[in-house]
């Protein structure tokens, strides 16, 4: 694979080339006072940050129904953002032809809500600071792609710390070879390694509803879910939860039930709709107010969903969803 | 409804296609033939209209078991509508294998003219559940 190694301030000078437009924008990063945040950059780079070492938000959230018209956005962010923008983008919610994204090397990211004072913004102090796994948010800790490898163009780091831009569509090629330097053979082991795979999701329903326990059905985890897009979702208003009669027809059926109601039906439904488009990013966790550990449950489960069809989701744009298309000779075990 | 009496008596939600797993089913009411009046059959224009929420929330809401049924591969009606079904219910299988409830959920080709195979399936799913809840209900 062809790239080009950057001079420091290279990535900087080519955006605010980039941005001398007046129709062009850049969403990435803001170091600003309380930390590091999505800023949507317009006429120049102010207090611009490569990478964030805080999670709040998965910025693909902003992307949904975007239609730029004509406007050209350059997206800087994190591989798993660019990759719910890689799903949303099959799912017919972003346009892609105005939108250039380029994914960057993560060193993993600590939550927004717990305020460490310490957390360098720096990439290269970063990689001493998350030497240990646990310094890290869970999802970030058994993330299946660190690596800037999704997307139109990436940019990587390798271990002396040089700066690689590496396009994979000609969209990326034409954003690369604007910039300064040679294209070069990129080299195969970089600062970021590719993800351990982690073990086989297994559970029971006791677990589960211990976990759920203290679920109090504010459906943040839906609203901040970068992939979970339906405008008229099922779970608007209380059409699908059990009430009145059903409420207690379920309780004679099941024995004692959990309240609020239809808790389980939510997150085992909702487990089941974004499965094979989720990217385990942790926002569902990270809005939780009440800390329950979702990332364990959605990234176990669509993990192994995705497994089913051999697929990840915003690996490729190429790639469709599984349960829109089919193979007429496949799943011959799936009848009983 | 006592506990026990349930258990004697598994309830299972079949979701089944017009047209053909529903016309087997009525073909075999129409040659006298019997199956267990646990079984409710919930007729859809295709399998492919199963959304695995509705299967989740019969589940959830006290189904002891759910099967969902169509034509065979091949022979959907509306040309493909069951090899989207086939992926549909082959991924939430997985996902309820995840949660150590893989029996209580199966998928079946039945053609219209197959009574006699509708009836076999029904019955043996009817009594692995019910067997199943009554080891359940010893230990």
């Amino acid at each position: 694979m062809k790239g080009k190694k950057l001079k420091s301030g290279e990535i900087e000078n080519a955006l605010n080339q980039f941005l001398k437009d007046e129709q062009h924008l850049v969403l990435g990063f803001k170091k600003g006072e309380g930390g590091v945040g999505h800023q949507i950059f317009k006429g120049s780079l102010d207090h611009y940050s490569l990478v964030n070492p805080l999670f709040g938000a998965n910025a693909a959230l902003y992307l949904r129904r975007l239609f730029s018209k004509g406007l050209k956005v350059m997206l800087m962010l994190r591989p798993c953002e660019i990759r719910a923008y890689v799903e949303l983008h099959k799912l017919t919610q972003v346009e892609r032809e105005d939108i250039i994204a380029v994914s960057i090397d993560c060193f993993g990211t600590v939550s927004s809500k717990e305020k460490k004072d310490d957390v360098p913004a720096e990439a290269d102090k970063l990689t001493g600071y998350f030497q240990d796994k646990d310094s890290m948010r869970w999802a970030c800790s058994v993330c299946r792609e660190r690596r800037g490898v999704v997307g139109d163009a990436g940019v990587r780091i390798d271990k002396s710390g040089n700066y690689w831009m590496v396009p994979y569509t000609e969209k990326g090629e034409d954003l690369v070879s604007g910039m300064e330097g040679e294209f070069e053979e990129v080299p195969a082991e970089m600062l970021i390694p590719e993800s351990a795979k982690t073990d086989k999701f297994q559970i029971d329903m006791e677990t589960f509803n211990k976990d759920f326990e203290k679920c109090i059905m504010c459906m943040n985890c839906r609203d901040m879910c970068p992939v979970c897009y339906c405008i008229d979702c099922v779970f608007n208003g209380d059409e699908y939860l059990p009430k009145g009669d059903a409420l207690l027809n379920k309780v004679f059926r099941t024995g004692s039930t959990q309240m609020p109601r239809g808790k389980d039906l939510f997150h085992l439904i909702r487990m089941y709709h974004v499965s094979q488009t989720c990217v385990g990013c942790g926002a569902c966790e990270e809005a939780c107010p009440q800390g329950i550990p979702l990332t364990k449950y959605f990234k176990g489960v669509s993990e192994r969903l995705q497994g089913v069809f051999s697929y990840m989701s915003g690996r490729s744009f190429d790639e469709p969803i599984p349960y829109v298309t089919f193979l007429e000779d496949e799943l011959k075990d799936a009848m009983d | 409804m006592a506990e026990d009496e349930k258990d004697k008596n598994p309830e299972i939600v079949g979701f089944c296609c017009s047209y053909c797993t529903f016309k087997a089913s009525e073909m075999a009411g129409s040659l006298r033939m019997k199956y267990p009046e646990g079984i409710k059959v919930i007729e859809v224009p295709c399998s492919s209209r199963v959304d695995p929420a509705f299967i989740i929330k019969a589940i959830v809401e006290g189904a002891d078991g759910v099967f969902v049924s169509g034509c065979h591969p091949g022979d959907c009606h509306f040309i493909k509508g069951n090899f989207y079904t086939r992926r549909k219910i082959a991924a939430l299988k997985e996902m309820f294998d995840a949660f150590s409830m893989k029996d209580k959920l199966r998928l079946f080709w039945v053609s219209a003219s197959e009574a006699r195979r509708f009836i076999d399936k029904v019955t043996t799913f009817y009594n692995d559940i019910k067997e199943k809840n009554n080891e359940r209900e010893k230990a």
